[in-house]
């Protein structure tokens, strides 16, 4: 084998031994919590650790989604009330979260990319500023600012909460995305007889169709993960997410492990469906024919 | 129709001033280029026209109507970008009708109107296809349509046709040159072919840093350029410049140049002694057999056969100059031959201040 060769053969081990790292360190946590969800609570606690459940069983799904279920061999009421309510609050505030940031992203954006007017480039640098102020910090204030406002375990005050915090990079993004495209087509646009609006929501807005769908995938997984801001905001299951309840399955003398990894499992299963719908939106080429 | 009175138009960059004072009128059904090396502003005035760029002083005027505060949307022109800036997301009837369809024409008649001009241009087969599935010509032929459907007062062309190939653009050339005789809409382009320029226009506008520096037909200008930058700027290859030295006797009037003494026909202004530059266009030189009066010595290095013409480069003293001959020639580089000059082909500029003294 030559050195040529060699190196070749280096290179594509090291490239074969780096995606393998990788996807044990991505999807590793995930299929472990899937083979937990399906292990029974006696193989769990077992001294010698199994890849895949030795008798898998269902009761851990029989917990979260049954009326009433078995644990530790006593018959107990399931957490389906608590658990749909936090899927559905998850769903609501995630949700709205996404389409307000990225409504107001996608028409701000545009102004700080195209309008002129002064203190303009301050003015973004000031907003996409807030990223990297840590959420801790605000956490205080914030507290009384929503209870001052009764916004505490509200659906508007968590959405707000998550809109202020996802909108700056929404709004980076989308200006990036304005900026790549070409002045002439709005140019066109206005001579042909359209006013700025119009232009942008018809003309550019499809065009930056892309953008939009990638901002929104960015803040619906933001908003979905988020554990901070539901813990201090979301007390009760008026407005509690799934990322707030599941912790809370461990109790003073038992951690339910793998009630936790099912609903985990459960939890994971809206942003993938999102992300795989809004992926083949993401198609590239919507420019291609617009110039030369 | 429209008549369009542009006057003392400036434009600002910041501190830097682009255009100094523009004077301009295009006649109504007038097309009028406006040519000039990149950086000259054509593009900036032609934007201005629009409405796209802001007017630092002065007006702009559609038959009389100043229109310096007029939306683009409102000024009733219509552009022809040089990247053609189509809507990629719409169908070329889409892209022609679009500006109908903001005009609350009823759809029944956008689709006939868009019918008619998509005929007009050879794009009926393409209606319903997408920009991105047309060649560079048929795109080019779109962004005309998209202009021509709604009948605008004026058009405007901002290098529509410097991204095809030679040979398309010499067919869009002539097809665009008609259409506007057609509709005999005014229209103002911008280029930096001076072919296109001369082939399309009525009159032509060369600029050069921001100001104008001669306005007149096609030929006008070719002939009679009016100083050093239009004379070599219009036309290839370009002028042979010679310094001399202005000299009138009984005889007439010649310029005294290194090499030669060149005989100029008719009238000139300027004194006997000035400094002067002696300007000859490279096919009105042409080979003499041997040193006669008027003739410039003249040391061959090189020959080009285009085809239609052969280009001889050379030196006479140590200036470089071009000769540009109708037929076949052929001769040793190196030789020394003399070149003729008729004098009524000889142009005089004002060393000083560039500017046409006969």
């Amino acid at each position: 084998m030559t050195h040529r060769n060699f190196a070749l053969a280096g290179g594509k081990i090291g490239t074969i031994i780096a995606v393998l790292v990788l996807l044990v360190w991505s999807v590793g946590p995930i299929y472990w919590s899937l083979a937990t969800s399906f292990t029974s609570p006696t193989d769990l606690i077992s001294a010698e650790p199994h890849f895949w459940p030795a008798d898998m069983t269902l009761e851990h799904y029989a917990k979260l989604f049954g009326s009433t279920s078995m644990s530790q061999g006593n018959k107990v009421a399931s957490v389906w009330p608590q658990f749909s309510r936090a899927i559905i609050n998850s769903v609501i505030t995630s949700v709205a979260a996404t389409f307000i940031t990225v409504a107001i992203a996608a028409f701000a954006a545009y102004a700080f990319a195209r309008m002129k007017f002064p203190g303009r480039n301050v003015l973004f640098f000031v907003v996409v500023g807030t990223l990297a102020i840590p959420a801790y910090t605000v956490m205080i204030p914030l507290y009384r600012l929503m209870i001052a406002l009764h916004l505490v375990d509200t659906y508007v005050g968590v959405t707000l909460i998550y809109v202020s915090a996802f909108l700056p990079l929404a709004l980076w993004l989308m200006r990036s995305v304005y900026q790549s495209m070409p002045l002439s087509l709005e140019e066109a646009a206005w001579m042909d007889g359209a006013g700025r609006v119009y232009t942008l929501v018809r003309i550019i807005m499809p065009l930056a169709a892309p953008g939009l769908i990638a901002a929104a995938i960015i803040t619906f997984l933001n908003a979905w993960g988020q554990f901070l801001v539901p813990l201090v905001f979301s007390p009760t299951l008026t407005t509690k997410p799934l990322t707030v309840l599941i912790p809370e399955f461990v109790s003073r003398n038992y951690v339910d492990y793998g009630l936790i990894n099912a609903a985990g499992i459960i939890a994971i299963i809206p942003p993938v469906l999102v992300v795989l719908f809004l992926n083949r939106f993401l198609v590239s080429g919507l420019m291609a024919g617009a110039t030369k | 129709m429209a008549n369009l009175t542009i006057s003392q138009l400036k434009k600002n960059y910041g501190n830097v001033e682009v255009l100094h004072g523009l004077d301009l009128t295009v006649n109504d059904g007038e097309f009028v280029s406006l040519i000039g090396e990149s950086g000259c502003g054509k593009s900036t005035l032609l934007r201005m026209i629009a409405g796209l760029e802001e007017i630092t002083d002065g007006t702009i005027a559609v038959d009389g109507r100043v229109i310096n505060d007029v939306a683009p949307k409102d000024r009733d022109m219509a552009m022809v970008f040089q990247n053609y800036a189509l809507y990629p997301h719409l169908t070329v009837a889409e892209n022609m009708g679009f500006s109908l369809r903001l005009r609350n024409v009823p759809k029944a008649e956008i689709r006939p109107a868009v019918e008619d001009v998509a005929e007009l241009l050879n794009l009926s087969p393409y209606l319903d296809r997408l920009p991105k599935a047309l060649s560079g010509g048929q795109r080019q032929r779109v962004a005309m349509g998209r202009a021509i459907v709604r009948r605008p007062q004026v058009f405007l062309f901002d290098e529509p046709l410097s991204n095809l190939d030679a040979k398309l653009r010499v067919q869009m050339r002539v097809e665009i040159k008609a259409l506007q005789r057609r509709l005999g809409t005014t229209s103002i382009y911008v280029t930096h072919d001076q072919m296109e320029a001369m082939t399309m226009s009525d009159r032509i506008v060369i600029m050069n840093h921001g100001k104008i520096e001669q306005i007149g037909a096609p030929l006008e200008v070719y002939d009679r350029p009016a100083n050093v930058f239009v004379a070599t700027f219009i036309g290839s290859p370009s002028m042979n410049l010679l310094d001399g030295v202005l000299e009138r006797n009984a005889d007439g009037i010649f310029i005294r140049t290194e090499t030669a003494v060149i005989r100029v026909a008719g009238e000139i202004s300027g004194q006997s002694g000035s400094n002067v530059i002696v300007g000859v266009r490279p096919e009105h030189l042409k080979i003499v057999a041997d040193a006669t009066e008027g003739s410039i010595p003249f040391d061959l290095d090189l020959i080009e056969p285009t085809g239609a013409e052969t280009h001889l480069y050379g030196q006479t003293g140590k200036v470089l100059m071009t000769v540009a001959l109708n037929d076949r020639f052929n001769a040793p580089l190196g030789s020394s031959l003399y070149l003729g000059i008729q004098e009524k082909h000889v142009h005089v500029f004002d060393k000083e201040n560039g500017q046409r003294l006969n």
